[in-house]
């Protein structure tokens, strides 16, 4: 597993209750090229390399699935919404369409 | 022909020469996109030849006017209960001219507790951004919005 991109996964709003709907998002650093761009020094096609899968688990158990295509941006961010429900660990793992997989984790502690 | 002229003549050949072959070799070699798919094969392959419902329900934000393709922010909100039995089971954004129309489809659970996504999209020119809502009882909702792009995101 390649732990090389830099990612980040941010809670919105940073004081959460138990039950309550917060916004997450994930960002990761990646080329996301589409194949279809070249080179301007050597003139020469840049490989595809994109983001395929990205999956949000909560202690385990998979809340968000998501299919990508090489139409998103360099350097995606995936905003959504999620339920708290209690103590645990959310993590988002991701792989391309040339192998790479990648994983970061948070820890989800509500208060009061 | 004077020595000097002839030795100017022949480094301007020899120059002319060494740029063509670079050039056309630039040209020829064309980039293909992976995943080559228009628009209505995309909504069929998701749709399964069901003709989706443009709604209200469903609200997608996009600018107007982008002025840069490679970035253009998007954001769908689908207006849901979320529970068990009534939820938003998918959400795809889709472009009209990219070479593949499909950006991404997002699959949610009643665990997420509220129907919405955002993330920013590459656009290869002008076009028509639409948002493509599967419920949980398999109907399909949609929305879209035009997008001016001055400087294109592909490439």
């Amino acid at each position: 597993m390649a732990d090389k991109r830099k990612s980040l996964i941010k809670i919105k709003p940073k004081k959460y209750k138990d039950g309550e709907v917060v916004k997450v998002s994930f960002m990761v650093m990646h080329p996301m090229d589409t194949g279809m761009g070249k080179n301007k020094k050597t003139k020469k096609i840049i490989p595809a390399k994109y983001i395929d899968s990205v999956k949000f688990f909560y202690n385990g158990k998979e809340i968000t699935n998501m299919k990508v295509w090489e139409s998103l941006s360099v350097n995606p961010v995936f905003t959504t919404y999620m339920k708290i429900n209690g103590k645990g660990k959310l993590t988002v793992k991701y792989t391309d369409n040339t192998g790479e997989a990648h994983e970061k984790t948070k820890k989800i502690k509500p208060k009061g | 022909m004077q020595r000097r002229d002839f030795f100017k003549k022949l480094g301007t050949a020899a120059a002319v020469t060494a740029v063509i072959p670079a050039m056309s070799f630039a040209d020829d070699a064309k980039p293909v996109s992976p995943n080559k798919m228009d628009f209505q094969t995309a909504v069929n392959a998701i749709t399964g030849g069901k003709t989706p419902k443009p709604s209200k329900k469903v609200k997608l934000k996009v600018p107007e006017i982008a002025e840069n393709g490679a970035v253009v922010p998007v954001t769908v909100e689908v207006d849901s209960p979320m529970t068990q039995s009534n939820y938003v089971k998918a959400i795809h954004i889709l472009s009209g001219k990219n070479s593949n129309a499909r950006c991404i489809d997002v699959f949610l659970t009643p665990a997420n507790g509220k129907a919405m996504f955002a993330t920013r999209i590459k656009l290869g020119g002008t076009q028509n951004v639409t948002a493509l809502v599967e419920l949980s009882d398999g109907e399909f909702l949609t929305a879209s919005q035009s997008v001016k792009v001055t400087i294109g995101g592909c490439g």
